[in-house]
């Protein structure tokens, strides 16, 4: 469904609204009737133009950033990289690089993508 | 409204407008509702497409890359998104798991086969990847062509409750085939994915004893192997598949030949998953319970609960949970946090349930892509 279908529902929804007001004005006479359904059809065949089909795609975010986390596997050493994830990289794979505090081997202890949980509505 | 006005000349109109109302609305709102739902459903298909064609082409272009040309890789790629395999006769249930088992081996052969042949520079870790990356592909093109299938059938015969089922299960459909979605970049780089923390964890508690990827024993069943450990007095053997490459292997049947192994030996099996997540439960929780945590369709499952129970083993699980998106997705951080608190709880186990002097298997059960001895 796009914009036009849309459109068309936004305009019938609307002519329908105003035709069933008119149908309930007491002073329509004798065709109020008439008015009030036809405004009810108009109305119900607008919102169907506007609600069916594909809903609006939200605007999605970019999945986030997988990163690799490096550590000197010397435990007195707390030297820690975290930097972009680069093809190849497997977690305990050995890091040719020495580790700049102690000059020990390094290690990729991690790679992960950090995910924002969304905020509980529930709180059951 | 003028309802209760006096009988006139023109009431006939009115009634005749009230009437026709009713009989458009009763013999034709199901009509006006069942073409709503066609629409949703038309919807949700064009989404199922756009994932399907992109990651087809992800697919191409990461097998592009080993060896042949891009025209080669997508006639045959598309030849191959259909494979099928059909289980086995379940009419005569004897001898079933055995004969799945054989299917599903076969299964894996055509696949490996078929990798190495449309990858030929690819090394063997790269070719479990592609095989992953191909799974995806499958996956998407499979949910695509079935939820098209129900959709025209709908159409074609007008069935009500047919287009009813799709609708309201298209967004389950949707949610499942966008895990799938996002997770086939991470399959095409060789990213870790949340299903291998239970190799992860057994990698990492290995470590702590002291094993190195060369203490590492090979293939005791197809793709698995084990590292033998000390802990407090008692032998681990801690088993997972062999990575980095993208595989669950056999690990089911690992267990059973270490139990046939030792016979006698073995005090208890641990085994250690990834395991969906209820709504509402945090990623990364850790539970533990009893039997075998495995998410196999039978044949592994089977095979560890067999030899538990002809030896007289206790068998206990601990799992991680994850959502889909999680699960066959890059591994989240949540889920790499809960790596202490598995390590304890392994820990725990077995210094409160084993003796001195007892052998332990602790098995670690997932996909191993991205993640080394």
């Amino acid at each position: 469904m796009g914009w036009m279908s849309r459109i068309l529902g936004v305009i019938m929804a609307g002519s329908g609204g105003v035709l069933l007001i008119f149908g309930m004005d007491p002073t329509t006479g004798i065709f109020s009737y008439v008015y009030f359904f036809l405004g009810l059809l108009m109305m119900s065949m607008g919102f169907a133009l506007i609600t069916g089909g594909r809903q609006q795609q939200r605007e999605q975010k970019p999945p986030p950033p997988t990163v690799t986390e490096i550590r000197c596997d010397n435990r007195e050493c707390t030297f820690k990289e975290i930097r972009d994830f680069e093809k190849g990289d497997y977690i305990l794979k050995p890091v040719d690089v020495p580790c700049p505090k102690c000059g020990g081997r390094m290690t990729v202890e991690g790679i992960y993508i950090v995910r924002e949980e969304p905020e509980q509505t529930i709180t059951i | 409204m003028q309802i209760g006005l006096p009988t006139n000349d023109f009431s006939w109109i009115i009634n005749l407008a009230f009437f026709a109302f009713i009989l458009i609305f009763s013999l034709y709102g199901a009509k006006i509702q069942m073409w709503q739902w066609l629409k949703q459903i038309e919807a949700g298909l064009i989404e199922l497409k756009r994932m399907m064609l992109e990651s087809r082409q992800t697919a191409i272009d990461t097998f592009k890359i080993y060896g042949r040309t891009e025209k080669d890789v997508a006639s045959e790629i598309d030849r191959w998104l259909d494979y099928f395999t059909i289980m086995p006769v379940d009419l005569d249930p004897a001898g079933i798991l055995k004969r799945l088992d054989h299917l599903l081996d076969n299964r894996r052969d055509r696949f490996q086969e078929f990798v190495s042949e449309l990858a030929p520079d690819a090394t063997e870790i790269q070719v479990q990847s592609l095989e992953n990356t191909l799974e995806v592909s499958q996956v998407l093109d499979l949910i695509f062509r079935i939820v098209r299938h129900f959709y025209i059938l709908g159409k074609k015969t007008g069935s009500q409750i047919m287009i009813m089922q799709i609708q309201m299960q298209m967004p389950d459909l949707l949610r499942i085939a966008k895990a799938y979605f996002d997770a086939i970049a991470a399959f095409s780089d060789g990213k870790p994915i949340g299903d291998g923390i239970g190799p992860l964890v057994i990698t990492k508690f290995a470590r702590e004893q002291g094993a190195t990827p060369d203490t590492y024993v090979h293939e005791i069943s197809r793709e698995v192997g084990y590292y033998p450990v000390e802990f407090e007095e008692r032998t681990v053997l801690a088993l997972r598949a062999t990575g980095p490459g993208g595989t669950v292997g056999k690990p089911g049947f690992a267990v059973k030949k270490l139990v046939e192994e030792n016979k006698g030996k073995i005090a208890r099996i641990i085994t250690v998953d990834a395991a969906l997540k209820l709504e509402g439960e945090e990623l990364g929780r850790v539970s533990e319970g009893t039997g075998a945590a495995i998410g196999d369709p039978g044949p592994e499952k089977h095979a560890i609960e067999q030899a538990a129970t002809e030896n007289g083993i206790g068998i206990e699980a601990i799992v991680i949970k994850e959502d889909e998106a999680a699960a066959i997705g890059v591994i989240p951080k949540q889920v790499i946090d809960s790596l202490p608190e598995v390590i304890e709880r392994i820990k725990t186990a077995i210094l409160k349930r084993t003796k001195p002097g007892d052998k332990i298997i602790l098995a670690g059960i997932g996909n191993t892509i991205g993640i080394g001895l």
